[in-house]
């Protein structure tokens, strides 16, 4: 029905699609699968019409049933796509908080789409009273005839209804709510909503799930998947998650520096894949059938056995962390020998509202009693879904929540802490060599004992550079000449330099492509090994979380629900909210 | 297609800085050398036209109007240059402790500000000058404070955006010294933002101090400064319109150049 022949788009010298010929029959959601930068938005875009002006249709035509949309060399025909533009294609994006407008309530935005297209959904005849009433609206500014009210009453019911067949329950109130009164996923279903509201015979979902929680994730496919079978419409779903692709498509593309690799029906092409590119893409998602924990088990044991003498104890970093519960110096804590940290009933408080003079604070408990440890060498996954006070755990972990209570008592030197955003948390005005020097830096200036000259922070920073996988010409870089992944790198070498001995990673692998996030995991796999690190290491991401830890723990709603060896965890699982987070996934 | 983008950068700031060096070298020969003694009068050559002997005409009291040009323009350069670089550092002490640490000292900061914003700027400098007296450091005081607090305004909102990032949360944990943290992790990254409004300021500072001369509470005659001049010419406005011109077009290039400065560099860091 839709067939996009041999398309290439360019952005001024830059090829981002490349010759990419995709065919979607009626009824039928065809997976677009591959890393950022791959094309497939692009394409995406333009099949809407909605890529940006600078973008260049070098070659190729686009079609839709026996109508040419687009064809390269034509000027893009505005009127054509307006037609169609809605009515019978629609499209779904990936980011819920500003795809909607923060102004209007999420019925009126759904309205809008049934307002500006009546001939698609008002019977043939009404057709005519449309102009009829534009013409009266003229002559009668601002007066209602009863041709509008008994219209504006079908449109209300209208998004209602679709409302509902989107699985928003309460319907009436999300109707008169404003974007920012909705959840994530709720906003996602009134994306959804409008974008099925015409019943249109092409949907392209770009990334609709992929800023979500997994539960809620897998709600919103259901679905797409839902309104597939009922409205027998065509889907291009875009996505990065090949365990998403597989579950809805029913044939997969395979993209790859704006080319189509390989495109097939779906279970064929997971289950013997030709091209070497898809194989890697497959194997670079963690799963639970493999995991890297081997080596880091016999490590493990063997660190903690045989090389007693080395263990570091009682540097109590957190000394100077005063909440107003009592948090113990390390110096004098009974506690198994090997642990590096020990979490003993904590809970974590957050200011609501305001911070201005006038407003009344409240305050709300983010994690409630929390206790655990992790040992030395180990890695600790933390699991949950976002809002469940993983990230405000893991500061005051740190320090840097002060409104707490229980007691954080550290066994190891300098905790630090890697973030999700690889974007943020590099410091843009500074060169790689200088961001991986700071930290002994600061070091030096608390202990004399660390104090380091110029030439030796160099030279360590450099040895980092190279631990790291990056080539010395990085030195003299800056951030943001460096793709996500090796930001990544830089960050978990900036917090490695001071040899610490916890480091806690809230979502590193989170931001990134499959093939960069299974990279990043062997090299904090790497160091693990080389320096006998331990992790907590927090993800929403179950198999990442199987693949990278020994323990495991389960957090909902600020507890820890469910803690355990991983094996036991994944095999057996005590807690209702645990299944349903493994089967999900 | 970025190279494409600066060149195209690259006209505003070339266009700038040529006239902000051409105006800047001309005001600073004028430090040291005129063609005529700025305040050497002369009944002979009163209204004389622009010519080769005299650039820009001469006034009512037979003055050379280009040399009185060159001091004048370096008198409000170096007036508004002050201001600005004085309440550009204020704004980025103030700005920053204020907007990094935020809590009472913030908030009585915030209401001064509020309280210095809630006035006209140029009344608010009348008035301040109205009481310490005309002169050339009162204008410069009165300037200060009528400008520091945007820019205390604009580096704290700068801070406080960037006090939440995650690279700074790193560096706490690193622990990176406060000051450091301020001032060495936090303030390279406002400068982009702070630079842009400091061309803007100097412009308003030009803007500014003009309109003070002109009223006759800025610098003091026989001094000449761009504004004093246009005060002096706006009676001969038909009969001399040279007299005027002169001045008035020096101010016009003057804040222009600077205005494609700013953006050209504005543009070349985004």
């Amino acid at each position: 029905m839709i067939k996009i022949e041999n398309l290439s788009v360019s952005f001024g010298a830059a090829e981002a699609v490349k010759n990419v010929t995709l065919e979607i029959g009626a009824g039928e959601i065809l997976g677009v699968v591959g890393e950022s930068g791959s094309g497939k938005s692009v394409t995406a875009l333009t099949l809407m019409g909605l890529v940006s002006e600078t973008a260049r249709i070098t070659s190729g035509r686009i079609s839709f049933d026996k109508e040419t949309l687009l064809e390269a060399g034509k000027p893009y025909d505005k009127a054509l796509y307006r037609k169609f533009l809605g009515c019978r294609m629609s499209m779904v994006f990936q980011e819920p908080m500003t795809s909607l407008n923060p102004t209007k309530r999420a019925g009126r935005q759904v309205e809008e789409m049934l307002r500006l297209h009546r001939e698609a959904w008002r019977p043939q005849g009404s057709e005519a009273s449309g102009g009829e009433r534009k013409r009266k609206g003229r002559e009668l500014p601002g007066a209602l005839t009863e041709r509008d009210k008994a219209e504006g009453e079908d449109i209300r019911r209208r998004v209602l209804e679709i409302f509902r067949a989107v699985g928003l329950k309460d319907e009436e109130r999300v109707y008169e709510s404003f974007p920012h009164q909705l959840s994530g996923g709720m906003r996602q279903r009134v994306m959804i909503a409008m974008a099925a509201v015409l019943r249109p015979d092409l949907m392209v979902c770009d990334e609709p799930t992929t800023a979500l929680d997994v539960t809620v994730q897998n709600q919103i496919i259901e679905l797409l998947r839902e309104i597939n079978e009922k409205q027998k419409n065509a889907m291009l779903f875009i996505t990065h998650d090949l365990n998403l692709a597989r579950r809805l498509c029913h044939r997969v593309a395979v993209m790859k520096d704006g080319r189509v690799v390989e495109t097939g029906p779906t279970e064929e092409l997971f289950k013997n894949p030709r091209e070497e590119y898809t194989r890697k893409l497959m194997e670079a998602v963690p799963s639970r059938m493999r995991k890297y924990g081997g080596i880091a088990d016999s490590f493990a044991r063997e660190y903690m056995g045989e090389r007693p003498g080395e263990q570091i104890r009682g540097r109590g970093v957190c000394g100077e962390m005063e909440g107003p519960g009592d948090t113990e110096r390390a110096e004098n804590t009974e506690g198994p020998g090997d642990a590096v940290l020990e979490v003993r009933d904590l809970s974590v408080y957050y200011q609501e509202g305001s911070n201005s003079l006038f407003a009344r604070n409240r305050k709300k408990c983010a994690v409630e009693a929390a206790t655990f440890a992790i040992r030395r060498g180990e890695v600790l996954g933390l699991v949950g879904e976002s809002g469940c006070g993983k990230t405000s755990l893991s500061k005051a972990i740190l320090g840097m929540n002060r409104d707490i209570r229980g007691s954080v008592v550290h066994h190891s030197p300098h905790p630090q802490m890697i973030f999700q955003d690889p974007y943020g948390s590099l410091n843009p005005a500074k060169t790689i060599g200088w961001l991986l020097q700071e930290p002994l830096r600061a070091r030096g200036r608390r202990e004399a004992s660390f104090r380091m000259s110029e030439a030796d922070r160099r030279a360590a920073a450099y040895d980092m550079l190279r631990k790291i996988g990056l080539p010395e010409t990085y030195y003299a870089r800056k951030p943001a000449q460096l793709s996500g992944g090796q930001r990544q790198r830089v960050s978990i070498g900036q917090a490695l330099i001071t040899e610490p001995g916890l480091v806690i990673a809230d979502e590193p692998v989170s931001a990134l492509d499959v093939t960069i996030q299974a990279q990043i995991m062997e090299l904090m796999q790497k160091f693990r090994e080389e320096m006998g690190l331990s992790y907590l290491f927090i993800s929403h991401d179950i198999n990442v979380i199987y693949q990278m830890s020994d323990r495991i723990m389960v957090m909902k709603d600020g507890r820890i629900i469910e803690q355990g060896d991983t094996e036991t965890v994944f095999h057996s699982p005590k807690e209702a909210y645990t299944r349903l987070l493994l089967s999900e996934s | 297609m970025e190279q494409n983008l600066g060149r195209r950068n690259n006209k505003y700031l070339a266009a700038g800085l040529v006239m902000t060096l051409l105006v800047a070298g001309v005001a600073l020969l004028g430090v040291f050398w005129t063609p005529y003694g700025t305040t050497v009068m002369s009944a002979s050559e009163k209204f004389h036209g622009p010519s080769l002997r005299h650039l820009f005409g001469t006034d009512n009291f037979g003055r050379d109007i280009f040399s009185r040009v060159m001091k004048g323009a370096g008198a409000t350069i170096l007036i508004s240059g002050l201001v600005v670089s004085v309440s550009g550092a204020m704004g980025i002490l103030a700005g920053a402790v204020t907007g990094y640490f935020g809590g009472i000292l913030d908030e009585v900061m915030m209401r001064i500000t509020d309280a210095v914003n809630g006035f006209p700027s140029v009344l608010l400098g009348l008035v301040i000058i109205s009481v310490l007296g005309p002169g050339r450091q009162n204008v410069v005081i009165s300037l200060v404070i009528v400008f520091t607090p945007s820019f205390i305004r604009i580096v704290r909102s700068e801070f406080i955006r960037l006090r939440d990032a995650d690279y700074i949360s790193r560096a706490r944990m690193m622990g990176v010294g406060r000051l450091r943290i301020l001032f060495v992790h936090i303030l390279p990254n406002t400068m982009s933002t702070f630079w842009a409004s400091v061309m803007i300021g100097f412009n308003n500072a030009i803007l500014a101090e003009s309109g003070m001369s002109f009223l006759g509470i800025g610098v003091q005659p026989p001094d000449a400064t761009l504004g004093n001049m246009l005060s002096d010419a706006q009676g001969y406005l038909t009969r001399a319109p040279w007299y005027a011109l002169a001045p008035g077009l020096t101010m016009v290039w003057i804040v222009l150049g600077f205005s494609l400065l700013g953006e050209g560099l504005r543009r070349t860091q985004t």
